[in-house]
């Protein structure tokens, strides 16, 4: 089975070779490169060359045209700092309360911030690879494009405050997300990552996950499934048993399990539903190659059909490339 | 009723009864310790580890600041706890963490000196040492702040600081042990945090 074959049959809880296994490498592949981020981050054809070493090196199933959770607010205004070493922050936010969405646009993809580099990323990479692996894009979720556009503090209390705003102006998040998800289907992405950790139940009570965030998840995923994009993929750190049963209502095929989530409740809370997960992102950092091998072990020993053995979250920009090694190797042998 | 209030995050209403209170006679300290604190100590026990949200606890924390502003307008909270730095360390701007631990720590009688966010350890470390802190709070979401923890120790005892606690909380710190980190406690979460400056600052001198 091919990689993109393997993850497809996962989803549908079909027989397949061997486990899929998704490392969350993102930065990370520029670190064992040798670039500076910042050049990864800029550069389509720098992060397509990093994604493909990494893969060549690692062996996994999918690849990531994926910068980081500032794209559509730079987009949309928000200026932003690069760090030498780190990924970049916001300096200044795009608005300054929820009701000033009425201000803004969606962003044309093909020429709005960096929104055009990821587009070319997802190009270059399936150009390269074609259907061998899955080749992943990234949009943000509603929540967290709000706290990216608002800063989180301010978008958070506007969602107590301001819930008419900033219903409107999550509305707002879910259109950028259609447009930019769909140009990346198009460029050739097989589907587009949401990432929304700010909707976490860390963060936000899971009531206002069900009330305001899973109808707009809903539209997002229905807006992004189709032809070019026949999975989607959900992807919420933290603890979110208890938002993970609206998840197929909302249209979710894949379900981000972070390290701090039982496998075995989660698996109980949505029996038919593929979950991705759950190593500790750090363990990649502190741990022996040895340590990973035993939770990989752990993982696989409870998880059944509709697995995909991943990272909690990102694989961390300074992990031990052994440790790498070692997530995949255990199911690869 | 204020606690009520607090507790539900209603800052308009808590305020109305703190200006109630006051006129009526009861003393500002007490209205911290019976109400603030009672707060918070409700916020703690309702954040359980399967039932904790930064939002529920930033509204609690907001209307506590409002009350406090009330009670003590000239900007200082009478700090009956003692005193500790926080800060979000270098290469690290996810503050929401920090912020929201400040709060409670505040309602909660600490005094806290916020050394803010993207924060050099040695600025931690002098303001420790300025400020006579009993220990020193890192806040970091995402990893490469690691290793910048583990020198926190370290420059506080070439300060002569040895007895200054380290405390490390945070989505990438709490994946760490205290070991790993060099520190003396690696909290879950603000109240975590809290429970643990509760019982060092009644073992202190």
């Amino acid at each position: 089975m091919t990689g993109l074959e393997r993850i497809l049959a996962t989803v549908r809880f079909e027989p397949t070779d061997r486990v899929a296994v998704i490392p969350q490498i993102f930065g990370h592949a520029a670190t064992i490169a040798g670039v500076p981020l910042v050049k990864y981050l800029t550069d389509a054809a720098v992060l397509a060359r990093c994604q493909l070493s990494a893969l060549e090196r690692y062996r996994h199933d999918a690849v990531f045209a994926l910068l980081d959770v500032n794209v559509e607010t730079e987009a949309l205004g928000s200026r932003l700092r690069f760090p030498k070493d780190g990924y970049p922050s916001v300096e200044k936010y795009a608005i300054e309360s929820p009701s000033a969405v009425a201000e803004l646009a969606v962003p044309d993809p093909s020429k709005a911030g960096r929104m055009p580099v990821l587009l070319q990323a997802a190009r270059l990479l399936r150009q390269e690879l074609g259907d061998r692996v899955l080749v992943a894009g990234c949009v943000l979720g509603p929540m967290t494009l709000a706290c990216q556009l608002l800063g989180a503090e301010c978008a958070l209390f506007a969602a107590v405050d301001e819930p008419e705003a900033f219903e409107r102006l999550l509305d707002f998040a879910v259109d950028v997300a259609v447009r930019f998800g769909h140009a990346q289907l198009e460029a050739g992405a097989h589907l587009c990552v949401v990432f929304d950790p700010s909707a976490s139940p860390a963060v936000v009570p899971p009531a206002l996950f069900r009330e305001m965030l899973a109808p707009r998840l809903r539209r997002l995923f229905q807006a992004l499934k189709g032809p070019r994009g026949p999975v989607t993929w959900l992807h919420i750190a933290g603890p979110v048993e208890p938002i993970l049963p609206l998840y197929p209502d909302c249209g979710v095929d894949i379900a981000n399990i972070d390290y701090c989530v039982d496998l075995g409740r989660a698996r109980a809370a949505v029996p038919r539903l593929c979950l991705d997960g759950n190593i500790r992102p750090l363990a990649f950092v502190d741990s022996e190659p040895g340590d990973i091998t035993a939770a990989c072990r752990r993982v696989l020993d409870g998880a059944g059909a509709g697995f995909i053995l991943s990272s909690g979250c990102e694989i961390p920009l300074e992990a031990r490339p052994e440790c790498v090694h070692a997530l995949v190797d255990s199911v690869r042998g | 009723m204020l606690v009520a209030h607090l507790l539900d995050g209603d800052s308009e209403h808590a305020l109305a009864e703190a200006r109630r209170l006051r006129a009526s006679g009861l003393d500002g300290q007490r209205l911290v310790v019976e109400g603030l604190e009672v707060a918070m100590d409700g916020m703690s026990a309702k954040c359980t580890t399967e039932q904790f949200n930064l939002l529920e606890i930033m509204l609690t924390g907001r209307a506590a600041m409002a009350v406090a502003r009330e009670v003590f307008p000239e900007g200082r909270v009478a700090s009956t706890r003692g005193t500790v730095v926080i800060a979000t360390p270098q290469g690290d701007v996810h503050d929401l963490g920090k912020n929201i631990t400040r709060m409670v720590l505040t309602s909660k009688g600490f005094r806290v000196i916020d050394c803010g966010k993207d924060c050099p350890v040695t600025d931690m470390v002098a303001a420790a040492a300025r400020e006579h802190a009993f220990a020193v709070l890192a806040s970091g979401l995402i990893s490469p702040v690691v290793p910048l923890v583990r020198q926190l120790r370290g420059l506080l005892r070439e300060r002569g600081l040895t007895q200054v606690a380290v405390v490390a909380g945070g989505a990438a710190l709490k994946q760490c042990t205290a070991e790993a980190l060099n520190v003396d406690y690696v909290a879950r979460d603000a109240f975590d945090c809290i429970h643990f400056l509760e019982k060092l600052s009644l073992d202190r001198p």
